[in-house]
């Protein structure tokens, strides 16, 4: 009896621990291969969250129009959270636990990939955040869970260190939201004027949601700020613009790629000429840019182009990244091997950022970031050379 | 001095926005006795239709004024009949509840729709800007405030002398006693849930117009009710002049005490009023509070 127990616990044990074909992984079927995500669809930030989706699409209709994944057409399962937290986490365990996907992409907002992390790692799924990349999210590293883009920390720190050198001694300006991305915006900043010991006369901090900025960029213009760092994320930099505008003041103004979308100039107006950015995906006015537009146009529908940004670029990289790994596993992908092609990812060319690569123990892109400038005559942003 | 003035001018412009849309919710208390939690949302969405005609039928301010005025209408009957009108009869708590789904409904229609992404409305006014001296003030926000002023003007008139102001004063009161005096409530209340939807349309409008229109925009309800609790609740020109009030000290607060009492300073006005007169400065002492 004792024996036969040995040898069942070996075999069982032999079973869990291979990764060969002996073991079924979910999300996969002899045509089919499950990738999910949830993301806010809904509300203001369905700005971003639909645009990543799209980038996932247009990814894999390319890779489907290919053939799929060694002859598995992707199927794509995409859920709305509202940008609510409490639906992230039942919409990523939803996506899991019932539509069985085989990996994720996403997922929502900063707050929202935070929260749901104790999922994903229980899970063990492999993943791949694309939309709001924060430190928590790779430090420490997750086996399972990998981040392509650049922390909004070393955002700030990149934009506020290139107008402090290119506009030395000047006074400065910065309003930041009252929430975790505000509080990022505010330590990228605070941590350049240290160093470059810049000289902040405008500190202002407004309530998520705030629609009116008369009063603060009053505040600011009385400050006497030459230069300006708008910590909005899209109707408030707008708002705040249109306000020094009518204020009659026009501050060298930087902004933050959250915000950092073409329709936003054309709602700026004139107010919006010049400002600066910060961004590691490829501006759509460059060659690059125009590209990925003429390869996406076939791709998806007439509503979704219409509905491409930046965070199109983002998510179509993650999702070019995720697919060549689950490639590389052959015909028979698993978890762990996906995860461990992702590791290897080395250099992978998207066309719409720097190249891509992880490594061992190495769960962030860590992407190289670019200065933009908006030009209102033909309502885009240009690399500043 | 200057800076004084540019605060109130300013505050004046939002408060009249606001003004506007706390009238929107007087209108309806005054003559159904219910808080429409969905007032916000009904004044993103008249600023959204209007939109949709300037880009695709005409920008000429006229007929996107007429057209957006036909939708307000239309949307505020729509919703007093098929969602409002069952509900008579029932428990006030659950009406209340029916407004708070309706607006969670109107909001997410706003993605459905249209999209997630700010525009701006065009319709060849409201975005020049007059300077007097340093002090500037858009077009939109003089006309804004010109609106509010002549609004307020109008809708006393209404209620004083007009036979269907009366009647709705009446309804207000006492509806068993108008309706046997052969006043008939339903028709008053979709009046006044049409009334209310055109004032507040008009605010999402000129908002559009002045600065964006973006599903953020329902949040103007937030700051607005607060204005018609200022100015009380059963008092249309009362929450039209609560409006410019909360306006004017958010803007004073946030320009003197920073971004951060901009916020605070309407409510702690409210806090402070309420405890002196707990049915607004111009409500009516025997005000229910729901």
């Amino acid at each position: 009896m004792n024996k036969y127990l040995a040898s069942a616990s070996l075999l069982f044990a032999s079973v869990l621990l291979s990764d060969g074909p002996t073991l079924a992984q979910q999300g996969i079927t002899d045509t089919e291969i499950v990738i999910g995500d949830v993301e806010p669809l809904t509300g203001p930030p369905a700005l971003l969250g639909v645009a990543a989706s799209i980038g996932h699409k247009i990814a894999i209709a390319e890779a489907n129009n290919a053939g799929g994944i060694n002859g598995r057409k992707i199927k794509y399962v995409l859920e709305d959270d509202g940008y609510v937290t409490a639906r992230t986490i039942q919409g990523v365990k939803k996506v899991i636990e019932v539509d069985k996907a085989f990996a994720m992409l996403g997922i929502s907002g900063s707050g929202q990939s935070i929260a749901v992390m104790p999922v994903l790692e229980k899970a063990g799924i492999p993943t791949v955040i694309d939309v709001a990349p924060v430190k928590f999210l790779w430090e420490p590293p997750r086996k399972n869970v990998f981040v392509v883009g650049q922390s909004y920390e070393e955002g700030i720190i990149h934009l506020v260190k290139y107008l402090a050198d290119k506009n030395p001694n000047k006074k400065w300006g910065l309003i930041t939201q009252d929430d975790d991305y505000g509080i990022t915006v505010r330590d990228g900043f605070d941590s350049v004027v240290k160093e470059k010991k810049l000289k902040v006369v405008y500190s202002g901090n407004y309530k998520k949601g705030q629609q009116d900025f008369s009063s603060d960029m009053l505040q600011l213009k009385d400050s006497g700020a030459e230069v300006f760092l708008a910590g909005g994320i899209i109707a408030e930099n707008i708002a705040m613009m249109k306000e020094l505008e009518k204020l009659n003041v026009k501050p060298v103004t930087g902004i933050f790629w959250p915000g950092r979308v073409e329709p936003v100039l054309k709602l700026m107006g004139p107010a919006g000429d010049g400002i600066y950015a910060v961004d590691y995906v490829e501006p759509f006015a460059g060659e690059a840019g125009k590209a990925f537009l003429e390869k996406a146009k076939p791709l998806v529908s007439e509503a979704e182009f219409k509905g491409i940004n930046r965070y199109t670029m983002s998510g179509y990289a993650a999702a070019k990244v995720l697919i060549s790994a689950i490639e590389r596993c052959g015909k028979q992908p698993t978890w762990a091997c996906t995860i461990s092609e992702l590791e290897k990812t080395k250099n992978v060319e998207t066309g719409v950022m720097a190249p891509i690569s992880f490594g061992p123990g190495v769960r962030f892109s860590n992407q190289k970031l670019q200065i933009i400038r908006a030009d209102f005559s033909t309502l885009s942003f240009k690399p500043v050379n | 001095m200057q800076y004084f003035t540019q605060l109130v001018i300013s505050g004046l412009a939002i408060g009249a926005i606001y003004g506007l849309i706390a009238m929107g919710f007087a209108v309806i208390y005054k003559s159904t006795g219910l808080v429409n939690f969905a007032q916000g949302e009904m004044t993103m969405i008249v600023a959204y239709i209007a939109w949709t005609i300037s880009t695709t039928v005409s920008g000429n301010l006229l007929v996107v004024t007429i057209a957006a005025i036909i939708a307000a209408v239309v949307l505020g009957l729509v919703v007093e009949r098929l969602v409002m009108r069952p509900m008579l009869g029932e428990p006030l708590f659950a009406t209340v509840m029916v407004t708070i789904g309706l607006a969670v409904i109107l909001r997410s229609s706003i993605n459905f729709i249209w999209d997630a992404y700010p525009h701006g409305l065009d319709v060849g006014f409201g975005r020049d800007i007059v300077r007097v001296g340093t002090i500037g003030v858009r077009t939109g926000q003089i006309a804004v405030i010109a609106t509010l002023l002549v609004l307020l003007a109008a809708i006393w008139a209404f209620f004083r002398y007009s036979k269907f102001g009366v009647a709705m004063r009446a309804v207000a009161a006492d509806d068993r006693t108008a309706l046997l005096m052969g006043i008939s409530a339903p028709r008053v209340h979709a009046a006044a849930w049409a009334a209310s939807s055109v004032i507040a349309g008009i605010a999402g409008v000129f908002f559009a117009i002045s600065y964006d229109l973006s599903p953020a925009m329902f949040q103007l309800g937030l700051k607005a009710f607060p204005a018609t609790i200022l100015g009380g609740l059963d008092a249309v020109l009362g929450s039209g002049v609560g409006g410019l009030l909360i306006g004017i000290t958010e803007n004073l607060a946030g320009g003197y005490f920073g971004s951060g009492m901009k916020e605070v300073a309407g409510f702690l006005m409210i806090i402070v009023v309420l405890m002196i007169r707990p049915f607004g400065i111009f409500g009516d002492r025997d005000i229910e509070r729901v």
